[in-house]
C-alpha cells in the first residue's frame, strides 16, 4: 500500500528525529482544529445577526423614511453609510435587507432538507413506482434552471418572505432527496432494520429509530453548503426585483438601485456588495470548517 | 566478488501517520552484483513493497528518511541526488515492475505510447523508431501480434499480457538493476511460471541484477541466488538460497518454509500459516519483534532486539536459532 | 441498448412533466396576460372578450394538449403581447446566449484546469491552499456582484470595455467579442471553482494509482505526468458536471443578460415573466429543459471520447 504521490522526501530527510510520534500526531490534531479562518468569520458572522435580529433598537431612521435633505449622498452626520439616490439612509436599508437574507439563508434550506427528507426516505424504503415517480419528478426539476423556477414561483406566487423561503427551498429538494434515498437504501437492507421489521416494529417506527439517525448527519452537512447558496440566489433573486416586494429593503435589490448611479455614487452598490460578500464568505468558511469537523468526529479521529 | 550495482546501507523509512510514526523499514542493509538476484521474501507488510520503492527515491511525500541512509547505485548516492538527477537514473539504471498489473497500466494511453516514451525520453529516439523499438520488445516479451497490441490499450489485454507489457516498460532502457515487486501474485499459476522464466531469461541475457520480491517461499527456491528474509521492516536472515533452505536458523524463516505446500502433501491440506499476527510497526515491542509469535522465545528475546549476525555469507538475527541446541 | 431505450423514455417522460408543470404553473398566475393586454382601466367584459379571443377560458389539460400537438410540428404559439413567433423568438436570441455561455465555459475550463491540477499535486501545499482560498471567495461571489465589480472596475474605472451592449458578429469578430468579454467573465468567475474542485479531488485520488507510480518510476517529470499521464483520467466527473452545470449557466445568463443589455433568450424570459406572456414563458422553459438534455447527451459522448473503455467497447480479460 505504499502510495507514492509525490516524492519530496528531500526536506524530510534532513528533519531531525526528536519526539516523532508525538509530533506526527500535534500535526495531523492542529489541521483539524477550528483556527482563525473559523473563529474571524464567526464573529462577523455574530456581528451581522446581532445588527439584523435587533435592527429595531439601533436607533436608526426607517429604512424608507427619505430624507430630502439629503439625496445620494456620500457619508454625513446622520447619515454613517451616505443615502440611497431616494435619499433613504444607507445603514438602515442594509441592517433591515440583511433580516431578509438572514431569514431566507436559514429558513428555505431547512424546508428543502426537510422535503427532501420525506421524498427519499418514501422512495429509498417503499421503493417501487414511488421511487420511479419521485425519480421522475427529480429529473424534471434538475431540468429546469432553478433561476427559472424561481421566476415562475415568484411570478405566481407573489413577492411575500413566506413565498420566498419556500420557493428557494424547493430548489434544494433534489439533493437533499437524493442524499437521503441513497443512505436509506443502503440502510433499509441491513439486518438490524430486517430484524426490527421482523419483530413487527412499523414503519415510520423503523424509519425514525434506525434510518433517520444514519442520514442525519450528511443532511446537516448538507443544510451547512446551503445556507450561503440561498443568502446568494436570493440575492440575484431580489436583484431582477422578483424578491420580496419593493419597499421592503433586501441586499440585492439595494445593489440593483444602486447598480444605476454607479458612474456617480459607487458607495451605493459597493457597500452592501461587500457586506454581502463577506457574509456569503463567512457562511462559507465557517460551514466548511464544521463540515471537516463533524466528518472527524463520525470517523472517530478526535 | 563481482562488479557490485547496488550497495543498501542501513535504510531506514518511516511514515507519519495519524495515529504516530510507521516505521516500515528498519534499517536494511545488503549488496547487489551483477548478474545475481536477490529474493526478498516476507509477509504481508513486512515493508518489501516500502524498501522497493526507497531504493528507487520513491516514497510519499510523508515519508520521512534519515540522514545517515544510503543506496548507493553503480557507485553513486542515490540519497544526495536532486529530482531531476534522480529522473535521468530511473529507466535507463534502475526499474521496477509492480506487484498488480491491472493498476499498473495508464487506462487512457495505448500501450505503444507508455513504451515508447521512454524510449523517447531517456534513449532520445525518434517517434517511428520508438515505435519500432516498441514492437520489438513487446516481441521479446513473448506478445503474441505485437505490432496489433501497441495500438491497443491496457483493458483490452489479459493479466498475464498487460504484465508482461510491464516488463517490457521496465527493460526499455536495458537498466542494471531491476525490482519486481510480486509481479506474479495477481496472476494465475501457469502464467506464474512463465512471467518468472521470462524475467530470470531476461536478467541472465542482459546481464542485469534483479531484487524479486514475493511472500512465497517456493518462488525463491529455483530462481533466486541470495534470499533476504524480512519481518516488520528489518532483514532477520540473510544467505544464499541453498544455505537458507538447508540450515534454516531463524524460526521465522523455518515457519516460512513450513507454509509451501509439498508435492507429497495430500490434496486441499490446509496451508501451516504462522500462527498470530505481526506487530505494530507504530508501537514495536522492544524486544525480538517475532518473539510474540515464536516457538523457541525466552525471556531473553522479549527484552533485547537481536541484530544480524553470522559469516559474511549467512546472517541472522536471533538470540535462539536454530541448529544451536546442544546436540541431544 | 435496452439501457438506452429506457434512458429515453424517461427523458420523454421527465420532458413531458417539465412543460405540463409549467404550463400549470404559468396558468395559474394571478394577474393573466389578458389583464395586460386590455390596458389599465379597461373593464371586466373587454378583458373577458380577450380571454375568450386567445382561448383562455377553455380547461387547461385541452390547451396543454394542443400546445404539445403544436410543438411536435414546430408551432410553439405565438407571442401574446407582440405576436411575434416563439420558435422564431427562441431561436433568434438563442446563438446569443449560446455565445455568452460557450466562452463563459472556456474561460472557466481554463482557470480551473490549471488550478486543479496545480493544488492537486500537493494536497495542503502552498499553491493549493491559495487556489483554494480564492476559490472561497469566488463561491461567494454571485455572478451579479461579480458583474457589477468588473463593470466597475473595467468599464467604468479603466475605461477598456464597454459596460452594456452587444453586436453581432458580423461587425466582426472582435466587435462582437469585445462587450461579451465582462458577462463571459462574469459567469466564469462563479462556474470555475466548481469545475477546480471537482477535478482536485479526482486528480487526488488519480495520483494515487500505482499507473502514475510507474510512470514516476519511468523517470517522466511531474509536469508531464500530471498533464500526460493523471489530467485525461481525472477529468471524468468534471465532464459530467460541464453537462449539469448546463442548467445553471443558463439561469445565470437570465441575470447576466438583464445586466449587459445582451440579447439573448434570458432576457426573452424575463420580459415576458414581467409581462405574463406565458405563451412565450412556456416556450423558454421548455427550449431550456431541451438544452440541457441535449447537452448531457453530448456529455456522455465526450466520456466515450475520454475514456478508451467505452470507446473501444466491452473489456477483455
Ligand atoms: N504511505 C504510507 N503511509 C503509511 N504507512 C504506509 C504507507 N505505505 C506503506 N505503509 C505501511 O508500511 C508497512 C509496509 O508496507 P509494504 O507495502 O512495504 O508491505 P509489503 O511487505 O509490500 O506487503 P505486501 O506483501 O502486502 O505487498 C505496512 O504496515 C504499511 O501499512
Ligand atoms: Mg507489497
Amino acid at each position: 500500500m505504499a502510495d507514492v504521490t509525490s516524492s519530496t522526501q528531500r526536506d524530510a530527510t534532513q528533519r531531525p528525529e526528536i519526539d516523532r510520534n508525538a509530533i506526527a500526531i500535534a500535526l495531523h490534531r492542529r489541521s483539524r482544529r477550528f483556527g482563525l479562518f473559523f473563529w474571524i468569520p464567526m464573529v462577523w458572522l455574530i456581528v451581522v445577526a446581532v445588527a439584523c435580529i435587533f435592527a429595531p433598537f439601533w436607533g436608526l431612521p426607517p429604512a424608507d423614511e427619505i430624507d430630502w435633505v439629503y439625496i445620494q449622498s456620500p457619508p454625513v452626520e446622520g447619515h454613517p453609510l451616505g443615502t440611497d439616490n431616494l435619499g433613504r439612509d444607507l445603514l438602515s436599508r442594509i441592517v433591515w435587507g440583511g433580516r431578509v437574507s438572514l431569514t431566507v439563508g436559514f429558513a428555505a434550506p431547512f424546508i428543502g432538507v426537510g422535503l427532501g427528507l420525506i421524498l427519499g426516505l418514501i422512495a429509498g424504503y417503499y421503493r417501487g413506482w414511488a421511487d420511479e415517480v419521485i425519480g421522475i419528478l427529480i429529473d424534471a426539476w434538475l431540468a429546469i434552471p432553478g433561476l427559472v423556477i424561481l421566476l415562475l414561483f415568484s411570478v405566481v406566487f407573489g413577492g411575500s418572505l413566506f413565498m420566498v423561503c419556500v420557493s428557494l427551498g424547493l430548489l434544494f429538494i433534489p439533493t437533499a432527496a437524493r442524499i437521503t434515498r441513497a443512505a436509506t437504501l443502503n440502510y433499509a437492507t441491513r439486518e438490524f432494520v430486517l430484524a426490527a421489521k421482523a419483530m413487527g416494529a412499523s414503519d415510520i417506527r423503523i424509519l425514525r429509530k434506525e434510518v433517520f439517525p444514519n442520514i442525519i448527519w450528511p443532511l446537516i452537512a448538507f443544510v451547512l453548503i446551503d445556507i450561503p447558496i440561498a443568502i446568494v440566489v436570493e440575492g440575484s433573486l431580489s436583484f431582477l426585483g422578483l424578491s420580496v416586494k419593493a419597499p421592503t429593503p433586501s441586499w440585492g435589490g439595494i445593489i440593483a438601485e444602486g447598480r444605476e448611479v454607479l458612474s456617480t455614487s459607487p458607495h451605493i452598490a459597493m457597500v452592501p456588495t461587500v457586506v454581502m460578500f463577506l457574509t456569503v464568505l463567512s457562511f462559507n468558511l465557517v460551514g466548511d470548517a464544521i463540515r471537516r469537523r463533524l466528518a472527524d468526529v463520525r470517523e472517530g479521529a478526535i | 566478488m563481482g562488479d557490485i550495482i547496488l550497495d543498501v546501507r542501513n535504510q531506514k523509512t518511516a511514515f507519519v501517520t495519524a495515529r504516530g510514526m510507521a516505521q516500515a523499514v528498519d534499517g536494511v542493509s545488503f549488496t547487489l552484483e551483477r548478474g545475481r538476484t536477490l529474493g526478498v521474501v516476507g509477509e504481508s507488510g513486512s515493508g518489501k513493497s516500502v524498501l522497493s520503492r526507497s531504493i528507487m527515491r520513491l516514497l510519499p511525500s510523508n515519508a520521512l528518511v534519515p540522514a545517515d541512509s544510503r543506496v548507493i547505485l553503480n557507485g553513486r548516492d542515490l540519497t544526495r541526488m536532486t529530482e531531476t538527477e534522480l529522473r535521468r537514473l530511473r529507466g535507463p539504471e534502475v526499474a521496477i515492475i509492480f506487484q498488480d498489473p491491472m493498476t499498473s497500466l495508464n487506462p487512457v494511453l495505448t500501450i505503444g505510447r507508455q513504451i515508447t516514451e521512454v524510449l523517447t525520453f531517456h534513449m532520445g529516439l525518434k517517434r517511428r523508431a520508438a515505435r519500432d523499438r516498441a514492437i520489438e520488445l513487446l516481441r521479446a516479451v513473448g506478445l503474441p501480434q505485437p505490432d496489433v497490441r501497441v495500438d491497443q490499450y491496457p483493458h483490452q489485454l489479459s493479466g498475464g499480457m498487460r504484465q508482461r507489457v510491464a516488463i517490457a516498460i521496465a527493460i526499455a532502457c536495458e537498466p542494471d538493476l531491476l525490482i519486481a515487486d510480486e509481479p506474479t501474485t495477481a496472476l494465475d499459476v501457469t502464467v506464474q511460471a512463465e512471467i518468472l522464466d521470462l524475467l530470470q531469461r531476461m536478467v541472465r541475457d542482459r546481464n542485469m541484477a534483479m531484487i524479486l520480491i514475493t511472500h512465497d517461499m517456493g518462488v525463491v527456491a529455483g530462481r533466486c541466488d541470495d534470499v533476504a528474509v524480512m519481518y516488520a521492516g528489518r532483514i532477520v536472515e540473510k544467505a544464499p538460497v541453498r544455505d537458507l533452505f538447508h540450515h534454516t536458523r531463524m524460526p521465522y524463516t523455518a515457519a516460512l518454509l513450513a507454509s509451501i505446500p509439498k508435492i507429497t502433501d495430500p490434496p486441499h491440506r490446509k496451508l501451516d500459516a504462522i500462527e498470530g499476527r505481526p506487530p505494530d510497526i507504530i508501537n514495536p515491542p522492544p524486544g525480538c519483534p517475532f518473539a510474540p509469535r515464536c516457538l523457541r522465545a525466552d525471556a531473553g528475546c522479549d527484552a533485547e532486539k537481536p541484530v544480524l549476525a553470522g559469516t559474511s555469507r549467512h546472517q541472522w538475527a536471533c538470540l535462539n536459532p536454530l541448529g544451536e541446541e546442544a546436540p541431544a | 441498448m435496452r439501457y438506452l431505450l429506457y434512458r429515453l423514455r424517461r427523458l420523454a417522460i421527465v420532458l413531458g412533466v417539465v412543460t405540463f408543470i409549467t404550463f400549470l404553473l404559468v396558468n395559474v398566475l394571478p394577474g393573466d396576460v389578458a389583464y395586460e393586454m386590455a390596458g389599465m382601466d379597461s373593464s371586466e367584459e373587454e378583458v373577458q372578450a380577450i380571454r375568450e379571443d386567445l382561448g383562455l377560458d377553455r380547461p387547461v389539460l385541452l390547451r396543454y394538449a394542443e400546445w404539445v400537438g403544436g410543438v411536435f410540428v414546430g408551432d410553439w404559439g405565438t407571442s401574446y403581447i407582440n405576436q411575434e413567433n416563439v420558435w422564431e423568438a427562441i431561436t433568434d436570441r438563442f446563438p446569443v446566449s449560446f455565445e455568452l455561455m460557450l466562452l463563459a465555459q472556456i474561460i472557466a475550463l481554463s482557470l480551473a484546469i490549471p488550478a486543479g491540477v496545480a493544488s492537486a499535486f500537493r494536497p495542503n501545499g502552498r499553491a493549493d491552499r491559495i487556489i483554494g482560498s480564492l476559490a472561497f471567495a469566488s463561491v461567494s461571489m454571485p455572478s451579479f456582484m461579480t458583474a457589477i465589480l468588473l463593470i466597475f472596475i473595467f468599464a467604468l474605472g479603466f475605461g477598456w470595455l464597454p459596460a452594456t451592449g452587444y453586436e453581432p458578429i458580423s461587425e466582426g469578430l472582435w466587435a462582437n467579442l469585445r462587450p461579451m468579454i465582462l458577462p463571459a467573465l462574469s459567469l466564469a468567475l462563479v462556474e470555475w471553482t466548481v469545475l477546480m474542485r471537482t477535478l482536485r479531488a479526482e486528480m487526488i485520488a488519480v495520483l494515487q494509482e500505482n499507473y502514475i507510480a510507474l510512470a514516476r518510476a519511468k523517470g517522466m517529470s511531474n509536469m508531464r505526468i500530471l498533464l500526460v499521464h493523471a489530467l485525461r483520467p481525472s477529468s471524468f466527473s468534471m465532464i459530467t458536471l460541464l453537462g449539469l452545470q448546463v442548467a445553471r449557466l443558463l439561469g445565470g445568463t437570465i441575470i447576466i443578460e438583464q445586466i449587459f443589455g445582451i440579447p439573448g433568450v434570458g432576457r426573452l424570459l424575463i420580459h415576458a415573466v414581467y409581462t405574463r406572456d406565458f405563451i412565450v414563458i412556456q416556450g423558454c422553459v421548455t427550449f431550456f429543459a431541451l438544452a440541457f438534455v441535449t447537452a448531457n447527451f453530448l456529455v456522455d459522448i465526450a466520456y466515450a471520447w475520454l475514456d478508451p473503455r467505452v470507446r473501444t467497447g466491452g473489456a477483455h480479460g
